[in-house]
């Protein structure tokens, strides 16, 4: 405690207060949905003058919303499990051979982190209009696997560099297949990480919207292209009652990852 | 690892056939595109650099270039300024309540870039509560224009910016020895003194990687300038989106999208560097 803030009071108060406004200033936008959702159906108003659930009840039996939220759950749930049976074994091969070109194949997973995703989205654009694969659901799934792979290799890496390798040796020189190692010794110790990396690219998949306002339309548009558009073009109340389900949602998988960060400390200790 | 890995170490073939599904999609849908997106700059039917000496020429297109620099950089100023204090705040505190403030910064940070957008326009617009409380205060109607001009969009870059400027000063912060000022105070020296003469300096690595990934992130923001920026407030992943959408010029919106990809691509190396250097990230 004898740092910066126990010398000299008025500091002290000056950077706390200082601290304080801009907890509120990074905490209004995420909370202010909350109340404002459950306000007046005809207007946006805060504080809202009566109770209601009329925005939700918009939002549930509009097919234009709804349909786009389903839609978004159904290429997360996709994207997340297609990610995980790729990035997963590509990780354990990365991290358990001395494949030459080994940190070449590393980097070209990272680059979706360090590329513009409005280069990425323009590329698939191009792409897409080639193959066909526009505003189809294919075409999302597939442009969402490159753009979470980054977030599974890491946290699966990060994870196999944990795993103990002599139980895997002594399990080889046992006698053990390839496939036994892999699912019964390594498998059982990555498991904390592979779940991280699952909520991760769930998460990445849920929020997208750039690379999916390129390559979507009216028949495979997901809910942050619908919001994007609504908050373009037509800012309605029912936004307040889709921005409170997806933080809702958001601090969920939070909760879930902070609950996963514990427990692979406790296990590392 | 190399002496003892022989038994838990993969053979080539197998290490090839678990990597190949991934590094086949990653060219499909990574590397393709990309090259797609240069050939298409270079290739208008058949080979010219003219998309890039129109660009150069284009009156827009400069405009939208330093818009996109004076946004980025005020924006990073902004947050480093605001920032700042709010990691030595963190900093001072012991580490159960750090945890505690440090989910009031995480939060925004998990929260969608489209919910605050439009929480954004709630707090800061026209009718928004910041008019609306300074009316009650002042008893007057007032209309400050905080959204959809530079203010905007300065005001929703920083509220996605300043977490990874937080975490990456206050990284350095934490590693500072606390015993220098100890040392520092004991002979006299006052808090300004030991701010200029030993926190500030000692926290550069973690302010240069704060900017610089506040930097990375702002130059390719597309989603806040269009929706809390104004017509003037184009950055260059707008342009790519107008030239690709409103004027149908594949050409030009590669050729922009490339030019942006090489700038973002030398802050990247330079992130790198600085990183290499010994400065803790921690933005990820």
């Amino acid at each position: 405690m004898s740092t910066l803030a126990s010398s000299g009071s008025l500091n002290r108060h000056m950077i706390s207060t200082a601290a304080w406004a801009c907890y509120v200033f990074l905490l209004i936008p995420s909370l202010i949905v909350i109340p404002i959702s459950f306000g007046n159906p005809g207007q946006i108003e805060f504080p809202p003058r009566q109770f209601s659930l009329a925005l939700y009840r918009q939002f549930f039996t509009d097919p234009a919303w709804w349909g786009s939220m389903a839609q978004s759950l159904f290429v997360a749930v996709v994207t997340t499990l297609l990610t995980l049976a790729l990035a997963v074994p590509a990780a354990y091969a990365l991290a358990r051979s001395r494949l030459p070109g080994r940190n070449l194949l590393r980097g070209l997973f990272m680059t979706p982190m360090l590329v513009p995703v409005i280069v990425l989205g323009l590329g698939l654009y191009l792409q897409f209009s080639n193959w066909g694969l526009l505003d189809t659901t294919t075409g999302v799934v597939l442009a969402h696997i490159m753009l979470t792979t980054p977030f599974v290799v890491i946290s699966v890496m990060s994870g196999l560099q944990h795993a103990d390798t002599s139980l895997e040796t002594v399990a080889s020189i046992m006698g053990a297949s390839r496939p036994t190692v892999f699912f019964r010794v390594v498998l059982p110790q990555i498991k904390t990480s592979i779940a991280v990396g699952a909520l991760f690219a769930f998460l990445m998949s849920l929020d997208e919207v750039v690379v999916a306002y390129f390559v979507t339309g009216a028949k495979s548009m997901t809910l942050p292209v619908k919001m994007y558009s609504s908050i373009r073009w037509e800012i309605t109340p029912v936004l307040a009652a889709v921005s409170t389900l997806l933080t809702l949602l958001s601090l969920l998988i939070a909760l879930g990852l902070i609950a996963l960060q514990r427990k692979t400390e406790t296990e590392h200790e | 690892m190399a002496q003892s890995g022989a038994a838990s170490e993969l053979n080539l073939s197998s290490a090839l056939m678990l990597l190949a599904p991934l590094t086949l999609l990653m060219i499909a849908m990574l590397v393709y595109p990309l090259a797609l997106t240069v050939w298409t700059s270079i290739h208008p039917g058949r080979f010219s650099l003219e998309a890039y000496t129109d660009l150069i020429n284009s009156t827009l297109f400069l405009r939208v270039l330093r818009n996109t620099f004076e946004i980025s950089i005020a924006g990073t100023l902004v947050s480093l300024v605001v920032g700042y204090p709010v990691a030595m705040h963190l900093a001072a505190q012991s580490p159960r309540r750090r945890t505690a403030y440090l989910i009031m910064v995480m939060l925004p940070f998990w929260t969608s870039i489209l919910v605050k957008s439009f929480a954004l326009t709630t707090v800061f617009g026209n009718q928004g509560l910041v008019n609306q409380l300074l009316g009650f205060l002042s008893g007057g109607q007032i209309n400050l224009p905080m959204m959809f001009n530079r203010v905007g969009v300065i005001l929703g870059m920083i509220n996605f910016l300043l977490p990874f400027m937080i975490l990456s000063i206050l990284g350095s912060l934490l590693a500072q020895d606390r015993t220098l000022v100890l040392a520092a105070e004991t002979m006299g020296a006052k808090p300004l003194r030991i701010f200029w003469k030993i926190t500030l300096p000692l926290s550069l690595p973690g302010v240069i990687a704060g900017v610089l990934i506040n930097v990375t992130l702002s130059i390719g923001m597309y989603i806040t300038p269009a929706l809390l920026g104004g017509r003037q407030d184009m950055m260059v992943a707008n342009l790519v989106d107008f030239y690709t959408r409103q004027t149908l010029d594949w050409t030009a919106a590669s050729a922009t999208a490339v030019v942006l990809l090489a700038i973002s691509g030398a802050l990247v190396a330079l992130l790198g560097k600085a990183r290499g250097g010994g400065t803790i990230g921690a933005a990820a």
